[in-house]
């Protein structure tokens, strides 16, 4: 991950004018994001917080009511920009009479690659995606995962520099999303630079390098997960087989905070205390089941920013 | 770039303005498609048929209804019933004017078949004016068509026997492309019938100069026809004699198809003389050949009203 | 100011703009020859992969030979009643076909939100519309093709079985049967170019029923000139003529009754009302892409 600002995101408005609401609803509001080459940044937020409009403002989809978007330094009207980025839309939904065949050579075809490279590019793609067994399957009789394979699969016909993903696990069972998240990971590895739209914050946490907590149309928490989660408060030993008298002996340790029920609560700062007390538990008798220094959860973080934000509000 | 949707406004209202010209040239190539009213007008003050309204609504399925309702007139001809024939054929006709075969069958229905079917004189004269009215709408319709013509030629000729109106019809049909060479030899049989000498023989030079051509001709017995007539009539043209005894000719062929002799408006002779069996000229009160008194003053004249057909 | 010098003003404007703006369109023209004919690809083979257009050729096929129940008929009446029908079936089918198609082309896309995948590629908004236009071109081609052979085929058969009878005036007229055809052909391309503007910016539903009007509307061309001549104040006037102008003029392509009729049919007007047509459609295609682009999808 260098330094080079792949996307920038200045006062981005978006409100919705009708008849009925002449006043507006407001979709996004005076949003900022920048994202750096080869960083996987996350967008999370409940829904109705902005995150898909904010992705379909950057993509040129719909227009904003203020407020810039550059990609590459340029905007998105220039079409050598598109030449560069991929897009998996929610939901995603192609043209259900043709197989993933068909349509990745379509979506190929799009960026003006003669037929033997689309015909390698298919290929390629069929497998990274593993639907290499499927690929004559219409588009109509493939399951969910099946289609959010493909999806992503047109999403990298063009070996983009920039990926926009859309809630790619939306509707996935738990072994779909686990190949989503595979495969993320190893778009990664290969030095994309993603962004990244969900409300899974489990998958967040494990592919993301920085979040940007989005609610009611802006950016109320960012930064990288430990910047928003904090250092790690303990120390946590999970023992078994400790009685209240040997308790009250590994309690005197220096270090230790508290125990209970078998939970041996040290501070953070006494790692260098960590093994006399170890010591202590083994000669009491016990056994040591789990050494932990737990920070708090992305989705601690997440419902703390919110309520946070409804507070300031009040 | 800047002013870029004014600049494509310029362009669309440059294109829209290009194609004004094309347009005022169909107006004028087809002037039939720009006019909803057609040139038909109702044969009576009531119109019988469809409206123009109604017309101009069915847009360019006007040939398909109209060819939905010759079937219809189909099926009532078949059925008998004449007089729903006429608003179905009136109809059909104001729906395609250029529809030939509709016309010819509404003119030839009105002067021959509702004619024949009437009882009184009045009646038949109506229908017979009737009949002439719609084929010479039909003409104004068709203008280019021979075969229209040439029905209206025939309908005076052989039914109304106006010959000079008839003549005047068959030789308009056959300065037209396609007209067979039967109307050429209608056209000079007009005025034999009404032996009007003075044209009768101008008619028979220009018959003799037309369908020469043997091998574009539809009926190689022409010129031989043309040119038999031609010399009999160079032979007799001064011969009055032989003139009335073509007179007698034609009456007895009119007899035997039981014409009524009230529809010889043109016929220059009127009475046949009892003694030497040969015409005398209209309202003669004796023989122009052997001085015979011809018919009592009482039996003189056209037929009176409610004199019923022979 | 005669229409030659109107048109002559407005060929003007034409290459005037044109010259200026080159820079801009040129480049633009040849990056969307590539793109608009991939979509117009995607398009095609995407109706015939469903097989309702077939199922509508299918249909036509046999209206068209149902016609020759028409033997009791004479030759002459024969000839006049199958070309006219024939014709007229092609006309109220190519219609709806080319209504139900276009109005689906683009708010189906946008519903089912596969335009996404299309528009976040390297294709320009107007390079979507154009493309969608020429697919359903090609497959209205396609379908009105197959329905006029079918026609001649049986103007060709019916002809063979009734050559031998005396005085049969049975006539074909296949010469008139094509141009009448393709003159239709014409004239569902101009309605479809109207239609598909009309869908960048309505439902399906709506762009449906405005379409049948405007059918209506187009076929009514030379009674609202007519009553825009006859009309009693200025203001009706003046609402007419526009009306004239905007209303797609689809009476210059109907050559049946010339056809049907064995009239003379001007090979030069027809020429005239494909360029009338041509121009009418290049603005209501600039104006769909102009709304296309402006639309948030």
């Amino acid at each position: 991950m260098n330094d080079e600002i792949v996307l920038q995101v200045e006062g981005l408005t978006k409100i919705y004018r009708s008849l009925f609401t002449p006043v507006g609803v407001k979709a996004v509001d005076n949003l900022n994001l920048s994202v750096r080459r080869g960083e996987t940044y996350s967008i999370v937020g409940p829904n109705g917080s902005g995150k898909t409009t904010t992705l379909k403002i950057i993509l040129g989809l719909i227009f904003p009511t203020a407020g810039s978007t550059t990609i590459f330094g340029s905007s998105i009207a220039d079409l050598s920009v598109r030449d560069r980025i991929g897009f998996l839309p929610e939901d995603a939904y192609l043209y259900d009479v043709f197989n993933g065949e068909e349509l990745l050579d379509f979506y190929a075809g799009l960026f003006g690659y003669p037929r033997s490279r689309r015909r390698q590019l298919v290929d390629e793609l069929l497998t990274l995606v593993g639907m290499q067994a499927n690929r004559k399957v219409p588009f109509r009789e493939c399951s969910k995962g099946m289609r959010q394979r493909l999806a992503l699969a047109q999403a990298l016909v063009n070996d983009p520099e920039l990926l926009i993903l859309d809630e790619p696990t939306s509707g996935l069972d738990p072994a779909g999303r686990h190949q989503m998240t595979r495969l993320i990971l190893e778009l990664k590895k290969r030095g994309k630079t993603i962004l990244l739209c969900s409300h899974f914050l489990a998958e967040v946490e494990e592919v993301c390098d920085r979040v940007g907590i989005m609610y009611r149309g802006g950016v109320v928490a960012e930064g990288s997960l430990s910047e928003l989660a904090g250092e790690p408060t303990e120390i946590i030993v999970t023992t078994s087989g400790v009685g209240e008298a040997q308790a009250a002996v590994i309690a005197a340790q220096p270090g230790v905070l508290s125990v209970s029920d078998g939970v041996v609560r040290m501070t953070k700062e006494s790692g260098d205390q960590l093994w006399p007390v170890l010591e202590t538990i083994h000669q009491a008798g016990g056994r040591v089941v789990e050494v932990s220094r737990p920070r708090p959860s992305l989705q601690d973080v997440f419902v703390r920013a919110i309520r946070q934000d409804t507070v300031e509000e009040a | 770039m800047r002013h870029g949707k004014a600049l494509l406004g310029l362009l669309m209202v440059g294109i829209l303005l290009q194609t004004v010209a094309p347009q005022e040239s169909i107006h004028k190539a087809r002037p039939a498609l720009f006019d909803p009213n057609r040139k038909t007008k109702p044969v009576s003050a009531i119109s019988i048929g469809p409206t123009p309204a109604m017309i101009a609504a069915l847009g360019g399925f006007r040939t398909v209804a109209a060819d939905l309702l010759w079937l219809q007139a189909e099926r009532v001809w078949d059925g008998g019933s004449w007089w729903a024939l006429l608003p179905l054929l009136d109809a059909v006709t104001q729906l395609d004017p250029h529809f030939i075969l509709a016309w010819q069958v509404y003119g030839w229905h009105a002067a021959y078949n509702m004619h024949a079917e009437s009882e009184t004189v009045i009646d038949r004269r109506y229908w017979l004016a009737r009949g002439a009215n719609i084929l010479e709408q039909a003409v104004e319709a068709n203008p280019d068509n021979w075969e229209i013509r040439f029905e209206l030629g025939w309908t005076l000729y052989d039914r109304a026997h106006e010959k000079k109106r008839a003549a005047e019809y068959f030789y308009q049909a056959d300065q037209m492309p396609g007209a067979k060479s039967y109307v050429t030899r209608l056209y000079y049989r007009c005025y034999e019938g009404i032996l009007d000498i003075k044209d009768l023989m101008p008619a028979l030079e220009y018959a003799k100069k037309r369908h020469t051509d043997l091998a574009k001709s539809d009926d190689v017995q022409h010129q031989v026809i043309v040119n038999r007539d031609y010399e009999w009539w160079m032979k007799h043209k001064d011969d009055p004699l032989e003139h009335r005894r073509q007179i007698v000719i034609e009456n007895t062929a009119r007899a035997q198809r039981s014409v009524p002799f009230y529809l010889y408006p043109d016929d220059p002779y009127w009475d046949v003389c009892p003694i030497c069996g040969l015409p005398s000229k209209k309202g003669s009160e004796v023989c122009e050949v052997c001085g015979a008194p011809l018919k009592a003053p009482s039996q003189r004249g056209p037929a009176t009203r409610g004199e019923k057909k022979t | 100011m005669t229409p030659q010098l109107i048109s002559l003003i407005g060929a003007v404007v034409v290459v005037v703009t044109l010259a200026l703006t080159r820079r801009v369109w040129a480049p633009a023209i040849v990056h969307a020859i590539p793109s608009v004919w991939r979509i117009a690809k995607i398009t095609v083979a995407e109706a015939r992969r469903r097989r309702v257009l077939q199922a509508v050729v299918v249909l036509v096929v046999l209206i068209l030979f149902s016609m020759t129940f028409f033997s009791y008929l004479s030759p002459g009446e024969q000839s006049r009643m199958l070309i006219n029908g024939g014709l007229s079936a092609i006309t109220v089918f190519g219609i709806l076909l080319a209504i139900f198609l276009a109005a689906f082309l683009i708010p189906q896309e946008l519903e089912t939100r596969t335009v996404y995948a299309i528009l976040a590629k390297p294709v320009k908004r107007f390079e979507f519309v154009l493309g969608k236009y020429v697919g359903a071109l090609i497959i209205l081609a396609i379908i009105v093709a197959v329905m006029t052979a079918v026609l001649v085929l049986v103007l060709v058969l019916q002809d063979a079985m009734v050559k031998d009878l005396p005085d049969s005036t049975f006539n074909p007229n296949l010469e008139g049967v094509l141009f009448a055809a393709l003159m239709n052909y014409f004239a569902i391309a101009v309605l479809t170019g109207l239609i598909m503007l009309i869908s960048t910016v309505s439902s399906t539903t709506m762009t449906v029923i405005s379409s049948f009007i405007i059918w209506a509307v187009g076929s009514l061309q030379s009674t609202i000139h007519d009553l825009a001549e006859h009309a009693d104040t200025a203001a009706t006037k003046l609402l007419l003529q526009v009306l004239y102008v905007v209303v797609p003029k689809l009476e210059n392509f109907d050559f049946r009754n010339e056809v049907s009729n064995y009239l003379h049919v001007s090979y030069m007007s027809g020429w005239d009302a494909l360029l009338q047509g041509l121009g009418y459609t290049i603005v209501v295609l600039i104006l769909a892409s102009i709304f296309f682009n402006d639309r948030q999808v």
